[in-house]
C-alpha cells in the first residue's frame, strides 16, 4: 500500500474506522487486526470505488463489512463473543479505550446491542441521513428511523442501570 | 443520564485527533500466520483420517476374506502417513523470525517441494493400491467355482489362465501401467480437491504482498 493513499484515502478517515472497530472489539489486539483488516480492504477495493458515493460512505461501508465479517468468524470459531445478556457490567481497563468517561460507558452499552443495531447506531451517531444509513446497511430509511428511536431507548436503559 | 447520547459522542469526540491510529506496518502478520497455521490443520487432518483408514481397512478386509491386501494397503497408507509426517516436522526448519512475506515464500517454497516428493512416492504407491485392489477382486472371482464354471461354458471362446479370464489379466496390466503414467494428474487433482481453496488463498496472499512491496 502507498504511503500516498493511505495518507491521502485512509488517514484522514482514521476517526471513522476506530470508532466502528471500537464497538465490535474487546481488546486492544482484536482492534488493532481489525483495523488492519479494513485498511487493507480499503486499499484492496479501491478500484471498486467508482464515485457512486461519498469516499467516506465507502470507507463506513467497508469498516463495517469487515468487523461484521471478523465477528461472524470469531464467533464461528467459537472465540470471544460473550452474548449481550452475560456482558459484564463494569467497564474493563481493555475497555477503556478513551479518556472520556462517558463515552467509555457509551461505547460498553453500544456493545449490549445486537450487530447490526451497533452499525445503525454508530451510523446516526455520525449523523449520517437515514437515507445514507438505510443504504449502507441495504434496508429502508423509515426502518432505520424506528430502529434509532428503539436503541436510543435501549442504551439510555443501559446507561442508567450500569452505570448511574 | 445527564446528557443525550449524541451529546455523549459529540463531546467525547471533540478532540477527534486524540484518537490513536494503530500501525499498520504489520500489516500481514496475522494474516500469515492464521493461513500458515490453517494449512497445516488441514495436513495434520489428513494425517490422522489416513491412520484411521489404515486401522479400518484390515478389519473389513478380514470379513471379506482377504486380509492380506487389507494388510498391504494399511501399510502402504501408514507409510504414506509416516512420509507425511516427516516431511510436516521440516516445516519447523522454516525461518519464522523473517517478515511475514519471507516466511509465506518459504512456507510455499516448502509446500511445492513437498508435493513434489508426494508425486515421486504416489508414482509407486499409486499402481500398488490398484494391482491391491485389483488381487481382493481377482481372489473374491477365484473363490466363485459355480460362478466361473458357468461363465466358461457361456463364454467359451475366452482363454482364461487358470481360474483367471486372461482379458481381466491385461486390463490389470493396463491399469497398473496407467495408474503409474497418469500418477502426477492424479495426485493434483487429489490435491486441488482438498487444498484447492486454501492453496489458491496462499497465492493469492502472495500475490497482493508482492503488490503492496511494489507500491510501496
Amino acid at each position: 500500500m502507498s504511503s500516498d493513499f493511505y495518507q491521502v484515502s485512509i488517514l484522514p478517515f482514521s476517526g471513522i474506522i476506530i470508532k466502528i472497530c471500537r464497538a465490535y472489539t474487546n481488546s486492544q489486539e482484536d482492534f488493532e487486526d481489525y483495523y488492519q483488516e479494513v485498511c487493507l480492504q480499503i486499499w484492496r477495493s479501491k478500484d471498486n470505488f467508482k464515485n457512486q458515493c461519498e469516499w467516506s460512505t465507502w470507507v463506513y461501508r467497508i469498516s463495517l463489512n469487515v468487523c461484521l465479517t471478523f465477528l461472524k468468524k470469531q464467533k464461528n470459531k467459537g472465540q470471544m463473543y460473550f452474548s449481550s445478556d452475560v456482558l459484564p457490567n463494569l467497564i474493563t481497563v481493555e475497555n477503556k479505550a478513551f479518556k472520556n468517561e462517558s463515552l467509555n460507558q457509551l461505547y460498553a452499552a453500544i456493545k449490549h446491542l445486537s450487530e447490526i443495531d451497533r452499525a445503525v447506531i454508530l451510523l446516526y451517531l455520525e449523523e449520517k441521513p437515514n437515507k445514507e444509513i438505510a443504504n449502507i446497511l441495504g434496508t429502508t430509511p423509515n426502518n432505520i428511523g424506528v430502529r434509532v428511536i428503539r436503541i436510543k431507548k435501549r442504551l439510555k436503559k443501559i446507561i442508567n442501570e450500569k452505570f448511574n | 443520564m445527564k446528557n443525550s447520547i449524541e451529546t455523549i459522542w459529540k463531546e467525547g469526540f471533540l478532540n477527534e485527533k486524540s484518537l490513536v491510529v494503530p500501525k499498520i506496518n504489520d500489516l500481514y502478520s496475522q494474516k500469515s500466520k492464521h493461513l500458515v497455521d490453517k494449512i497445516k490443520r488441514m495436513f495434520k487432518i489428513n494425517i490422522i483420517t489416513i491412520i484411521l483408514v489404515a486401522l479400518l481397512l484390515p478389519v473389513i478386509y478380514y470379513l471379506i476374506d482377504a486380509i492380506w491386501q487389507g494388510i498391504g494397503i494399511s501399510i502402504l497408507l501408514l507409510c504414506t502417513a509416516w512420509y507425511s509426517k516427516k516431511q510436516m516436522k521440516s516445516i519447523k526448519a522454516l525461518n519464522q523470525g523473517a517478515t511475514s512475506y519471507d516466511y509465506l515464500i518459504s512456507f510455499d517454497q516448502w509446500l511445492k517441494n513437498a508435493l513434489l516428493k508426494n508425486e515421486n512416492v504416489l508414482r509407486f504407491s499409486y499402481p500398488l493400491y490398484f494391482l491391491i485392489v485389483m488381487s481382493t477382486i481377482l481372489s473374491a472371482w477365484s473363490k466363485q467355482e459355480k460362478l466361473i464354471t458357468k461363465f466358461s461354458r457361456k463364454y467359451p471362446d475366452i482363454v482364461f489362465i487358470g481360474d483367471i479370464p486372461l482379458f481381466t489379466l491385461i486390463i490389470t496390466v493396463i491399469g497398473t501401467l496407467m495408474m503409474f503414467f497418469f500418477s502426477r494428474k492424479i495426485y493434483r487433482w487429489d490435491v486441488k480437491l482438498v487444498y484447492g481453496r486454501i492453496l489458491k488463498k496462499l497465492e493469492e496472499t502472495i500475490y497482493e504482498m508482492e503488490k503492496l512491496k511494489e507500491e510501496e
